[in-house]
């Protein structure tokens, strides 16, 4: 411990060119860091706002009154289902209000309408973890059987190809992951080669001398993680920077979390540790 | 080789070959050394004394034989093995090998530390060996500062801060002039004289052919000659060459009274 304190101190130069070539090439791996977790984010929010609709049969929504209580109990019944978060009731009258809304200029066209044809419905919004295309299918599938409705509409069109797109930006992240992280960490077991290759004699002495391998690699993989600790927040200093000028063109990017920092970082520092372990062992044969 | 009046035997090489692709650098070399004895290896440039000597601090393994060292077997090591072999050993070089990014204490000190020695006794015992290679009050300078005479000394008060039973040298005075080689050797002998086994590799038989000491003489990877003298001889020819060296190096000093 005290030795790999003492021998940063000493090689301040060659721990410095290594730390910045380690951000530059961790940089690359926070950007991608940063990309995948705004798409994620924006999965995310697209998910919230997936909502279901199920219409009511007509005959149950003409006769108001009578069917006040039974409506109740149908949102009761909804309500009651594990999966649904909430429940929202819209009646015929609210449902062309909206409508008209929504037609705007055109809305005259309605005019010639003698009797609302739009039928009441309810907006069910589904718990988060249940807001993906098999349980939506489930949950609308269950429904649709019950005799007071109508039809249930969850955009399935929106849903299929959303968990496509979804599972295809995965699998490409994951591979385009792997490669970044398999770079970074050839990048940086040849920045600690370099430092390993300067201090070859140095090591060589110990190893005369009688140090075991242990004495030798611990203040190596020590310095390792400190650097590689280092060189992430470097990397971040520079990707807030990168942020910055992307944010002026993307107005809804948001910077990672403050988990998803510290868990790069203990990344960075695995990294650098590992790093400096495994080019010790390929070129010293300890 | 059991002869009772012969010293204990300390390491040796038994039938050692080795071979880097085609070449074979050493043919079945048989060499013992005994416990406290000093021993000359000589041979000219290439004749494999410094991988004879790598193979005692098993730095290389033989292709062929064995070394013993103390109760170390080249063909029963383990890697872990090699680093408490050479806390046992003590080693110098032509080129001093000294850490150029620590002052002269931590030097000597880094021997000792390495065997987890506390702190007080490394500062103890490392003041102690840099008094007696004459050192001490050049502690906190770095070797780039010293003359090669005194990087030396700072090796050889590494090699022997422990205590080692066998002190290794290959060539030490290979970048050094007559002068400073007289007192590294004179050194040496001091060394010798407290107990510690003395193996120098050197390809300058002029040098130490009048010390009296055992010579081993290597040539294309064999021991030619395996030369000791007699005790009468020893006390004569060593007394000789001290004034030798000492003439050579022309200051005239009278080494014996260091003896």
């Amino acid at each position: 411990m005290q030795e790999s304190f003492s021998t940063l101190g000493r090689h301040k130069a060659v721990t410095f060119l290594s730390v910045v070539i380690m951000s530059l090439s961790l940089l690359v791996l926070a950007v991608f860091l940063l990309a995948t977790d705004n798409v994620f984010t924006f999965f995310e929010r697209t998910r919230q706002e997936m909502t279901v609709f199920v219409y009511l049969s007509d005959d149950l929504s003409l006769s108001d009154e009578v069917s006040w209580a039974t409506v109740e109990d149908h949102h009761k019944w909804l309500l009651s289902m594990e999966m649904v978060e909430a429940v929202e009731f819209i009646s015929k009258d609210q449902a062309m209000e909206e409508f008209r809304n929504e037609l705007g200029e055109e809305r005259s066209v309605l005019d010639v309408l003698e009797a609302n044809p739009l039928p009441a419905s309810f907006r069910v919004t589904l718990k988060p973890e249940y807001r993906d295309k098999v349980n939506i299918e489930r949950f609308a599938g269950a429904v649709t059987t019950m005799d007071f409705v109508e039809e249930v509409n969850y955009g399935r069109d929106f849903i299929e190809q959303f968990a496509s797109v979804t599972r295809a930006f995965l699998y490409v992240d994951l591979v385009l992951g792997l490669i970044v992280i398999v770079s970074s960490i050839f990048i940086i077991a040849n920045t600690v080669r370099l430092t390993i290759l300067s201090r070859r004699k140095s090591i060589e002495i110990l190893k005369l001398v009688g140090a075991t391998n242990r004495f030798i690699t611990a203040p190596f993989v020590i310095e390792g993680a400190f650097q590689g600790g280092l060189a992430a927040l470097l990397s971040l200093v520079l990707l807030f920077l990168v942020f910055l000028v992307l944010k002026g063109m993307l107005p809804d990017l948001t910077f990672l979390g403050l988990s998803k920092i510290l868990l790069y970082v203990l990344t960075c520092v695995m990294l650098g540790a590992i790093g400096s372990f495994a080019s010790l062992r390929r070129h010293l044969k300890l | 080789m059991t002869d009772p009046l012969e010293p204990r035997k300390i390491f040796g090489v038994y039938h050692l070959s080795k071979q880097y692709g085609d070449r074979m650098v050493l043919r079945d070399v048989n060499l013992q050394v005994g416990n406290g004895e000093f021993v000359f290896l000589v041979g000219p440039s290439g004749a494999g004394k410094s991988t004879l000597l790598r193979l005692i601090y098993m730095d290389e393994s033989p292709n062929e034989g064995q070394v013993i060292v103390g109760s170390f077997v080249s063909t029963n090591m383990k890697r872990h093995d090699i680093s408490y072999l050479r806390r046992k050993l003590g080693i110098i070089f032509q080129d001093f090998r000294l850490l150029e990014d620590r002052d002269v204490f931590e030097n000597v000190a880094i021997a000792m530390r390495v065997t987890g020695e506390t702190n007080y006794n490394i500062k103890r015992r490392v003041m102690q060996v840099l008094t007696q290679v004459g050192l001490y009050h050049k502690r906190y300078d770095r070797p780039v500062t010293l003359s090669g005479g005194e990087q030396q000394r700072v090796a050889i008060a590494r090699a022997v801060v422990n205590s080692p039973e066998i002190l290794l040298a290959d060539e030490p005075t290979g970048n050094l002039d007559p002068e400073v080689t007289a007192e590294i050797i004179q050194l040496l002998f001091r060394i010798n004289s407290a107990g510690t086994a003395v193996l120098m590799a050197t390809h300058n038989h002029e040098l130490v052919k009048n010390f009296g000491q055992r010579i081993v003489f290597l040539r294309d990877g064999t021991i030619e000659e395996d030369r000791r003298l007699g005790l009468a001889a020893f006390k004569k020819d060593r007394i000789g060459v001290f004034q030798h060296v000492g003439r050579t190096a022309g200051d005239g000093r009278d080494m014996r009274e260091d003896r």
